[in-house]
């Protein structure tokens, strides 16, 4: 059993919304609702839910981009071999955060300065934490794009993102992204934006070099199917709150809460014989482990499968 | 390696620039401006030119002290005070006609002088004519060669003051922008308080400390243009680049804000600065002419000073009878300052994706 | 929001406050004071100037009198102006912002209307020849050279046909006699105008609602010669009959800047209309109200035109605020007794008094249109009420 690379414990993050004019009457939004899970060294984890339900906001403030409301987060240190609170690092363990966490966004037309080239932006990393000469900087850069599969890398150098399409452009996001070889990668929906017959290949990529380069991925989609590809483990999200967590196999075969039932029906099987299997949305099952289990905000139910045991109650009230 | 490396960028660049040039030639309005604004640039170098190669001699030619005039035979006629018409002139502006003049003018140079008399007159103002092919000035200054010194002042005075008025805007704005609380609060007051002083009553204030050289004005007008409303407008566009993913994947990073606002920020911004200044060089040249024209300006020729000395002689006043002391000028500001303007107007059109045909 | 809007209240006090202590000291800077002629009057006793020097309390340091004025000025007190004594800045404010309002309202609002309407056909028209014609012409228009332009028409309207008075408020020779002052007719004619424009609006608003574009058109034009028959007899009435004659001699004498301002002014509001009904245009409501098969004039009016409208008036409620800077040029070649002459005479000779309470009125009004905008923006933009917590 490798060591935990992430460990967010109780994660949230609201928003103040005064809808009243005058009285300032303000409304709070759980964007993210104490939200807890680990991802181990060399693990992906897929967090997966709808549009809205805090799966961004939750990987923007795992990586600092705004500041969390409250929880802890711990990241490995592999400089000093220990956990460390990322609230309380000195300007040392900042650097090596930074260094080890790099994120890879959904759209690739707005993820590249369109005032760069290819060459500044996958080297803009490499810059800032100031690693190696001049010319090693400019080794590795074209080391990388031969790695993310743009060859012959002379050709990219000079170019500018608009010069280059989609698919080309995610392979550079990546580039940059691996080019400090970083220990653990946020991907926001990488693929959802590319043809769709790219995006098996830009998959695949990603999943060679995280075994190559021995990363983890925090790996963010709507998409049950792609998640399944992608990842050891999945959480499931709704409404700002994780309802159920566990290997991806386990997830798949064995839910529990209605609303990871409702995911897994409803992927697309492209297979005119498959007899889809329709779950009942009843909550018995969900029911009977919440009051076996009082306390507890997620239950183990065996093999590292958690699920939520918030009140159940709130789901569906659109359907 | 390195220099193949670098042609290769070069030519790929050229490239780019050419793409460019060729959609803005798409549009009639950004190419009528251009040939307009190069009209002018070519004036504005044309005379330093012309007096190098000795082509114009200075003492004919010079535009503010040149002299030259043309004589003619006149008619001592007096014009007096009486009733018109009168059997040979219909208003009192007839009297001198062509070839007269006036006793009362000529009286205390020349003693004993009869009405008609024949004398030797110099014509000044003259019109055009094959040697000054706008004519001359009441003084005998070649207007033509007023007009090209004119043309060096309005694009001096404009550039300059748009570059410092830009540079100050784009700066602020992305500042402001990006570190957002107090420093924006600070900043969005203080292009309040330059918003509310009057621009005309404030530049009179200005001129009555110190006489106003062409490049004071340029700077204030900069430093004005620059801390008012343009500071609004980089902001807002500065806001809509701060919430791109390549920001936050440089924040990611670990980069500092310093580096994000001056290598993601800044280039950004620039072609919405460019076309702003484009647009505030028009904006300057009215200003320096319409200063000039009031004599708050310490400069010995432009075209606002033109105007004003055709006005202060009262040619206005005459229409049309003193044209070329009254249209060239007048046009010019008019004709540059729509050029630049239209230059924008085609950039906008062309390169903002939003206008773009599909 | 309560918050952001005292928050942002308390910014303008001290905005306004700074603008005062700034505006004050530009004016101590400048060289000489406005007394210094009684230096040169060789009939007067050397004391003289001390002693009126003294009389405006000009011989106190800076500091004393900074602090007297803003005190003065926050009582309400905006002391005598020091040129034409007996008046009150006040009072001469009073006496001649109605000129220049009038002048130049009549200008914004025809200039608005015309420029919209010919934005309007220039959007709907784009890449057809007219179009770029009227754009050439209207950016010529927009950057003419102000003073040359209107020296011209001064020139050609006043002096070649005559058809208008060269300048100046009214002719003095028809006034020698008058049993009114020239400000009482004024005002009664701005009293008359505000009714006309409120009594049209009124129109307008009721006739919103009439789908047939051409009937509403009909109405409107309609009400409008039924509202000019009523003004007949409006100034048939009473003390106005006698009033006519004068008020006719001030209005003649606005022909020429109204022409002549309305020209340049309209071009700007043409081309902004131009460039955001262009926007507007690419928006795919206008490609579905096309799809719905909705008629060419009513997809470019009722609704490419309207959406265009509210950059177009945002940019219009600036210029109002730039009224009285812009007034300054126009006024002196008109010899328009308005503010701007008053910004420009007080400044010139160093009235201080005057000066500072033309800036201060100036400053105000731009201020507060800067925090109504502001403020209706934060409310519009919801993204301005979202505060993120942590």
């Amino acid at each position: 059993m490798s060591k935990n690379l992430i460990e967010v414990r109780n994660l949230a993050k609201h928003f103040e919304i005064s809808n009243s004019f005058f009285t300032g009457k303000k409304k709070i939004i759980k964007a993210v609702d104490e939200v807890s899970f680990n991802i181990k060294a060399g693990e992906s984890l897929g967090l997966v839910g709808q549009s809205g339900c805090g799966k961004t906001t939750t990987a923007r403030s795992l990586c600092l981009l705004e500041p969390k409301t409250s929880g802890s987060v711990n990241f490995f240190n592999p400089e000093k071999n220990i956990m460390e609170s990322i609230d309380a690092i000195d300007e040392d363990g900042m650097r090596v955060f930074r260094r080890n966490m790099q994120m890879i966004f959904q759209d690739p037309y707005e993820s590249l300065n369109p005032r760069w080239t290819i060459k500044d932006i996958i080297k803009e990393p490499l810059d800032i934490h100031n690693i190696g000469s001049l010319g090693e900087r400019e080794e590795a850069i074209v080391e990388i794009l031969r790695t993310v599969g743009l060859t012959p890398p002379e050709n990219y150098l000079q170019r500018y993102p608009h010069e280059i399409s989609g698919g080309q452009r995610q392979r550079v996001s990546i580039a940059r992204t691996l080019i400090m070889k970083p220990k653990f990668v946020i991907c926001d929906e990488p693929t959802s934006m590319l043809d769709v017959s790219i995006r098996i290949s830009i998959m695949d990529l990603m999943l060679n070099l995280a075994k190559e380069l021995d990363v983890s991925y925090l790996y963010i989609t709507h998409d049950l199917a792609v998640a399944r590809y992608m990842c050891n483990r999945i959480a499931v999200m709704f409404n700002g709150k994780l309802v159920e967590i566990a290997e991806t196999e386990e997830l798949l075969n064995n839910p529990i809460h209605p609303y990871t039932k409702r995911l897994i029906s409803s992927i697309p099987i492209p297979d005119p014989g498959y007899k889809r299997e329709r779950y009942e949305v009843n909550f018995d099952e969900l029911d009977k482990i919440i009051s076996s289990n009082p306390n507890e905000k997620m239950v183990d139910i065996g093999n590292e499968h958690l699920v939520a045991t918030h009140d159940t109650k709130d789901f569906f009230i659109e359907t | 390696m390195d220099t193949v490396n670098n042609s290769e960028n070069n030519s790929l660049k050229y490239e780019s620039l050419k793409r460019n040039f060729n959609l803005f030639k798409q549009s009639k309005i950004g190419v009528l401006g251009l040939v307009i604004v190069a009209f002018f640039g070519l004036l504005a170098l044309l005379q330093p030119f012309l007096f190098l190669t000795n082509i114009w001699d200075e003492a004919t030619y010079h535009p503010v002290v040149g002299y030259d005039s043309q004589k003619i035979q006149a008619t001592v006629v007096s014009c007096k005070d009486i009733d018109y018409p009168t059997p040979e002139y219909k208003t009192p502006n007839d009297c001198p006609g062509p070839e007269e003049v006036n006793i009362v003018a000529v009286a205390p140079y020349n003693p004993g002088i009869q009405e008609g008399d024949v004398i030797e007159q110099f014509i000044q103002p003259a019109p055009p004519s094959s040697k000054h092919i706008l004519g001359t000035d009441s003084l005998g200054r070649d207007v033509f060669s007023q007009l090209m010194e004119g043309s060096q002042v309005a694009f001096v005075l404009g550039l300059l003051s748009a570059i410092v008025g830009v540079g100050i805007s784009t700066l602020l704005g992305t500042i402001a922008a990006y570190f957002g609380g107090a420093i924006d609060a600070y900043l969005m007051r203080q292009s309040d308080l330059v918003l509310m002083l009057p621009t005309l009553p404030l530049l009179f204030i200005i001129s009555a400390f110190a006489e106003l050289q062409v490049w004071h004005l340029a700077l204030v007008l900069g430093i004005f243009g620059g801390l008012g409303g343009s500071v609004i407008t980089i902001k807002s566009q500065a806001l809509q680049v701060k919430v791109k993913p390549f920001v936050d994947s440089a924040r990611i990073t670990g980069g500092s804000r310093m580096k994000i606002l001056i290598s993601h920020i800044l280039p950004n911004v620039a072609p919405l600065a460019l076309l702003y200044m484009v647009f505030s060089v028009t904006g300057a040249i009215a200003s320096e002419s319409i200063l000039s024209f009031l004599g708050l300006l310490n400069i010995d020729m432009s075209w606002g000073l033109m105007i004003s000395v055709a006005q202060a002689d009262g040619y206005i006043n005459q229409g049309m009878e003193y044209w070329w002391l009254v249209l060239p000028a007048g046009l010019a500001v008019t004709l540059l300052a729509g050029g630049f303007y239209l230059v924008g107007r085609g950039l906008d059109d062309v390169f903002n994706p939003r206008l773009r045909k599909r | 929001m309560l918050r952001y809007i005292v928050n942002r209240f308390i910014q303008m006090v001290v905005v306004f406050f700074l603008f005062l202590i700034i505006s004050y000291l530009l004016f101590d800077a400048i060289p000489g004071n406005a007394f210094q002629n009684l230096l040169l009057n060789p009939s007067l006793p050397p004391y003289a100037y001390e002693e009126t020097i003294a009389l405006y309390g000009l011989d106190q340091p800076l500091s004393v009198r900074l602090q007297k004025y803003i005190v003065n000025f926050f009582k309400g007190d905006l002391g005598y102006s020091y040129i034409q004594f007996p008046k009150t800045a006040i009072e001469l404010i009073a006496e001649r912002l109605p000129r220049t309002l009038m002048l130049f309202s009549v200008v914004n609002i025809l200039a608005f209307y015309t420029g919209f309407f010919v934005g309007k056909i220039l959007a709907w028209r784009r890449g057809s020849k007219s179009e770029t014609w009227i754009t050439i012409t209207s950016v010529f228009s927009y950057t003419v050279f102000y003073p040359w332009f209107a020296l011209l028409m001064l020139w050609f309207f006043g002096l070649r046909m005559g058809w208008v008075p060269i300048g100046k408020f009214l002719t003095p020779s028809k006034w020698y006699d008058s049993p009114f002052d020239s400000d009482v007719v004024f005002l009664e004619m701005i009293k008359y105008m505000v009714i006309f424009s409120v009594l049209y609006f009124v129109i307008t608003l009721l006739t919103k609602e009439i789908e047939s574009l051409n009937l509403r058109r009909n109405i409107r034009l309609g009400s409008f010669f039924a509202l000019l028959f009523i003004s007949n007899f409006y100034w048939n009435t009473g003390q106005l009959s006698e009033m006519r004659f004068y008020a006719g001699d001030i209005a003649y004498h606005t022909i020429l800047p109204v022409l002549t301002v309305t020209i340049v002014a309209f071009a700007g509001t043409a081309l902004l209309t131009r460039t955001t009904m262009m926007e507007v245009l690419k928006d795919d409501y206008i490609l579905t109200a096309r799809a719905k098969g909705l008629s060419q004039k009513r997809i470019r009016d009722r609704h490419a035109a309207r959406t265009a409208l509210l950059p177009v008036v945002t940019s219009f409620i600036f210029t109002i605020v730039t009224i009285i800077d812009g007034s300054v040029l126009t006024e002196t070649i008109f010899s328009w007794p308005g503010m701007g002459q008053l910004i420009l005479e007080s400044v010139l000779r160093e009235d201080i008094p005057v000066a500072m309470a033309s800036f201060s009125f100036i400053g105000v009004f731009a201020l507060i249109a800067h925090f109504l905008a502001d403020v209706s923006y934060a409310f519009l933009d919801p993204r301005i009420r979202i505060k993120s917590q942590g």
